[in-house]
């Protein structure tokens, strides 16, 4: 089942890195969804890597394994594309805004609230603590900035309502990961392949809401 | 013989750093760039002797899941220094991360070659030629693409770096993986760098011509 799990959010994935190539790879588009569409690729590479693993007779749940880096790599290209591109175009530190800073704080909470109870609190293994607090701490920075832009009022450009579907998609993403690795510790196949179908289903529709998104924008 | 590595490495190093004084500016930097992932291979090789006696001598594992991770980021630093110091021109850091993992397969390649002679055929050297060598070239020059944002981007160069270091880690994993498999698989791996390889050098072919066509018309 773990086998079929990844093939569904890899060939998800990767659909979704190619459109997003072919969209935005070309000069003077966004670099924002040129960011989008890398962390689609590490998404890809990452469940490449773990299909290649388990098709070569390998496991996912005992030792580390590089497919991990995949959902840090995605994890750091949604925050790069918020944080570094889109940020600083709506957010001008402002005294007005701070309640909207403080709202989407409730991500990052959130977040370690989940690691103590499901990881660190839990029977899990040594490795998997570690590895669930890593992977708290990026989505921790990534759904900061994601909550963020979701609730942010829509002041000078008209950019975050626009971008509103993709930052809920990321932030659905972001809970499916966090509870994949957790049903991962425990070896729960059944919890892992509905988070999979999950991450598949948001990783497919990530890139056309974003061009949905950056065609409004423009118009 | 126990110095091997260090007897080739004198035999190579030396003759290139002699010839550097002769050689055109350009090229000079190219071939300062080739000796310094020469110089990386025989760096990585003690540190993964450290890692295979630290790991048990589990060699599958480490070379699909440790490996990859320390000489991405052996790989990297040079052009990371190179991209701070000198300069954040990305034709510049990619052909030279490029030319750091060239030297790299070269040296890995001389070195099985010189320590298995009776292993080696033709087909052994197709192989390492198109696959292997290729791959650390891609990998490596993925990593200078980003750090080409260096300057530009303070706010995506360090997340997007990163991002893109971790990509190539998994790339250079899932690759390992698959030419170290007994199945079928391994002829993947045999074309996974070559087909990443010929679409990013037509695309990059394409650019170029299309940038003279729009440089004529002014002219």
């Amino acid at each position: 089942m773990y086998l079929i799990a990844n093939i569904i959010v890899c060939v998800c994935a990767l659909a979704g890195f190619i459109y997003g190539g072919i969209r935005f790879f070309r000069p003077k588009k966004a670099l924002y969804a040129q960011m989008i569409t890398l962390s689609l690729g590490c998404i890809a590479f990452g469940r490449l890597f773990n299909v290649v693993r388990l098709l070569t007779g390998g496991n996912l749940t005992e030792h580390f394994q590089l497919g991990f880096l995949g959902l840090i790599g995605s994890l750091m290209f949604f925050f790069s594309a918020n944080y570094g591109t889109v940020d600083s175009l709506l957010d001008d530190r402002s005294k007005e805004f701070t309640k909207y800073r403080l709202i989407a704080l409730a991500a990052p909470v959130a977040a370690i609230l989940m690691y103590v109870g499901l990881f660190l609190l839990s029977e899990v293994s040594d490795l998997w603590k570690i590895m669930g607090a890593v992977l708290t701490v990026f989505v921790m920075v990534a759904s900061y900035f994601n909550l963020k832009h979701l609730i942010f009022p829509d002041v000078d450009f008209g950019v975050v309502k626009c971008l509103r579907p993709y930052n809920l998609l990321a932030l659905i993403y972001s809970v499916s990961i966090f509870v994949e690795s957790c049903a991962l510790s425990r070896n729960n196949e059944l919890l892992t392949f509905i988070c999979c179908c999950v991450t598949g289903l948001v990783t497919a529709a990530i890139i056309p809401t974003v061009v949905r998104g950056i065609a409004k924008w423009k118009t | 013989m126990e110095n091997m590595i260090y007897i080739l490495y004198i035999c190579m190093f030396v003759p290139l750093l002699l010839s550097l004084p002769l050689i055109h500016k350009t090229s000079r930097r190219i071939m300062v760039f080739l000796l310094i992932g020469i110089s990386a291979a025989l760096f990585i090789s003690e540190i993964n002797g450290l890692m295979l006696r630290l790991l048990g001598y589990n060699t599958p594992y480490v070379t699909t899941t440790v490996t990859p991770v320390t000489e991405e980021i052996i790989k990297a630093i040079p052009v990371l220094i190179y991209a701070f110091v000198v300069s954040d021109d990305p034709k510049k850091l990619v052909a030279s991360s490029f030319a750091v993992g060239i030297g790299f397969a070269l040296f890995e390649n001389t070195y099985i070659l010189v320590t298995s002679v009776d292993a080696v055929s033709i087909e052994w050297a197709i192989i390492r030629g198109f696959s292997t060598a290729l791959m650390h070239g891609i990998c490596t020059a993925t990593v200078g693409y980003g750090m080409s944002f260096v300057k530009k981007h303070k706010k995506l160069f360090y997340c997007g770096t990163f991002a893109l270091l971790l990509m190539s880690i998994i790339y250079h994993g899932i690759f390992n993986m698959l030419v170290q498999s007994d199945s079928w698989l391994k002829y993947l791996g045999f074309v996974l760098p070559l087909t990443t390889y010929i679409p990013v050098v037509y695309k990059l072919i394409k650019s170029v011509r299309n940038k003279k066509k729009e440089v004529q018309p002014l002219s």
